[in-house]
């Protein structure tokens, strides 16, 4: 894989590896990263420090088996970290914002649905929790496996397995009901 | 990454990892794809397992042109998973949020200013998309032909497999045991009849066996995974015996059903005639788990349940959700309309219809009367007319309907 072989070259202090790195995995850091915090100066230096701690620490490279998975969770840790920081709430607060939303304008411009149906749709979207949010995106759009998800999120495989399939269940549920008629 | 390979009933092997596009390896690639699917069974999948499967949604995101052909003929060759597949795209495309990319430029800015922070000499001109790594040409080739060789034996495999493709797979459970199999992979009940004439009716990813001297042996012994439902001929002679997991339903002549998928934390036994007693096979004392051994058993009668945790072993014997009537009577029916009718009357007639035990103080309610219209209610609700007329609650206990009241003026 592409990140491997970086990590290796960055082991041998190539820092155009470094380089690659950034811009092979900037897009999913900033996404990621902006659904906690839409303080965007914070994002981007919390990638910023990521990338120099690598570097800081790159005779040890090859110890990373996926560097995606290392970065999705570095990027999680410091910005959370942050965020408490500048809060001064309790830590460990377990408590933090994840915003998603889910894209059904495929769905309304191919089925045609009337406004009353999407507006309900988006509506019963938004129900779903913040842990069952960021179980799903972590999986669609990153697809990472259930251990990488567990560990990011700080829960059993079980727990990501319930919550995972929870949330189908009830997109399920809902789309049936509404769009059953078509 | 592709794990968690195969459908809960398939013994296969981990998929070897794909690799990088090159000219050379497309072909191999494709061969890859194409053997990996191979290995699981799409056949069994529900709505669910598609939707957690890495193979279809890379397809449904990316639609590369392997996958494409792949999931288009295979949908060719089973259409009756048109619907399932269709509803699962549509909710794959409602949870695939779409791709962001941050403006070149912005990024290209970022790195310089990382380059700066560590002291390196900026990069002239940063592509970090197109890098060119070399490769062991001898190694690449070792692999192309190893993969060719993979598939061609997964492709023998899969053409013998195929050559007895019907509704019913037959393969030996466990080669120790003599046992015949029955496979129901389709997404509708299956009906079987067993040797002694007893009815299966085998529900749609579910599979049963039974030993080949099923006819002569002590007891009749059927070994279930997934769902059936049993109408068992009568022969107290040689009991009948359902395994599934580590219960055991033991009946003489009845109609019952037995649930318990691998995927299920909870199997489940309900009986619609006659009486089967359910025992574990664990071998722990009755203290332990509550659950009686093999000695003792749990009787269930009509509209009985029994629902068994596998995670802790705990048991609970219930009604079913929505008990059928049990008599063939249809003046019984018609006589559920009540003025002023004594409760003992209306009890007895309820529980006679039903076939279930209702246990109250007969002493204490005696006062009692109901008015009421009860023929075409379900029984639930008829017992909560019951109750509310009497002023009364009720519980479900082990099975049985008891009524707690104060008693009626």
């Amino acid at each position: 894989m592409l990140g491997t072989d970086l990590l290796k070259r960055l082991q041998q202090n190539d820092s155009g590896a470094l380089a690659a790195l950034m811009g092979l995995y900037y897009d999913d850091l900033h996404n990621y990263g902006a659904r906690f915090t839409a303080d965007e100066a914070l994002v981007k230096d919390c990638i910023q420090e990521i990338f120099i701690s690598l570097w800081q620490r790159r005779e040890t490279a090859d110890t990373i088996l996926s560097p995606k998975f290392y970065l999705l969770r570095a990027i999680k840790n410091k910005i959370l970290k942050s965020l408490h920081k500048n809060n001064r709430t309790a830590f460990p607060n377990k408590e933090y914002d994840f915003s998603y939303e889910l894209s059904i304008e495929e769905i309304i411009i191919e089925k045609q649905v009337n406004e009353e149906k999407i507006q309900k749709l988006r509506k019963t979207i938004e129900l779903l929790t913040k842990k069952q949010k960021e179980i799903v995106y972590l999986k669609y759009y990153h697809h990472l496996d259930h251990t990488q998800i567990a560990e990011l999120m700080n829960v059993t495989r079980q727990t990501v397995y319930n919550l995972l399939h929870e949330t189908l269940h009830k997109l399920r549920s809902l789309l049936k009901a509404d769009f059953i008629a078509q | 990454m592709l794990n968690n390979f195969c459908s809960p009933n398939l013994t296969c092997t981990n998929p070897k990892k794909t690799f990088r596009k090159s000219s050379r390896i497309i072909l191999i690639r494709e061969l890859i794809i194409i053997a990996q699917k191979i290995m699981k069974d799409f056949r069994l999948f529900d709505i669910y397992d598609f939707l957690t499967d890495d193979d279809f949604i890379r397809w449904v995101q990316e639609a590369k042109k392997e996958d494409n052909e792949f999931w288009n003929n295979w949908l060719a060759q089973h259409p009756d998973k048109h619907l399932t597949i269709e509803e699962a795209r549509r909710i794959l495309q409602i949870l695939t949020p779409r791709k962001s990319a941050i403006d070149d430029l912005e990024k290209e800015i970022e790195v310089k200013k990382l380059l700066d922070t560590i002291g390196a000499q900026p990069i002239d001109q940063p592509e970090p998309r197109v890098l060119h790594i070399s490769h062991n040409k001898k190694w690449w080739y070792a692999a192309a032909v190893f993969f060719i060789a993979l598939a061609a034996t997964i492709s023998y495999f899969v053409l013998t497999r195929n050559a007895t493709a019907g509704k019913f797979d037959y393969t030996s459970v466990t080669p120790s045991k003599q046992l015949v199999e029955n496979v129901n992979s389709s997404a509708n009940p299956v009906r079987l009849v067993l040797p002694d004439e007893s009815i299966v009716e085998l529900s749609a990813g579910s599979r049963i066996a039974y030993g080949n001297n099923f006819d002569s042996s002590q007891t009749r012994d059927v070994y279930l995974s997934g769902e059936a439902t049993f109408t068992v001929v009568k022969n107290p002679a040689h009991p009948f015996r359902v395994f599934a997991n580590e219960i055991v339903t033991k009946v003489l002549g009845t109609t019952f059903t037995v649930r318990s998928f691998n995927k299920d934390s909870i199997i489940q036994v309900t009986v619609r005639t006659g009486k089967v007693s359910v025992y574990s096979q664990e071998n722990t004392s009755n203290s332990e788990t509550g659950m009686p051994n093999q000695l003792g058993g749990i009787i269930l009668t009509v509209n009985q349940e029994l629902l068994y945790k596998k995670s802790n072993r705990e048991f609970k014997k219930t009604l079913l959700q929505n008990p059928v009537v049990i008599t063939r009577d249809t003046v019984d029916q018609k006589t559920m309309v009540y003025d002023d009718a004594p409760l003992e009357k209306v009890f007895a007639q309820l529980s006679k219809i039903y076939g279930v035990s209702i246990v109250y103080d007969n002493d204490l309610m005696k006062k009692c009367t109901v008015t009421a219209d009860l023929r075409s209610e379900a029984f639930y609700r008829k017992l909560d007319l019951i109750c509310k007329a009497i002023g009364a609650n009720y519980e479900i206990i082990d099975g049985q309907v008891v009524i707690q009241s104060n008693g009626c003026e």
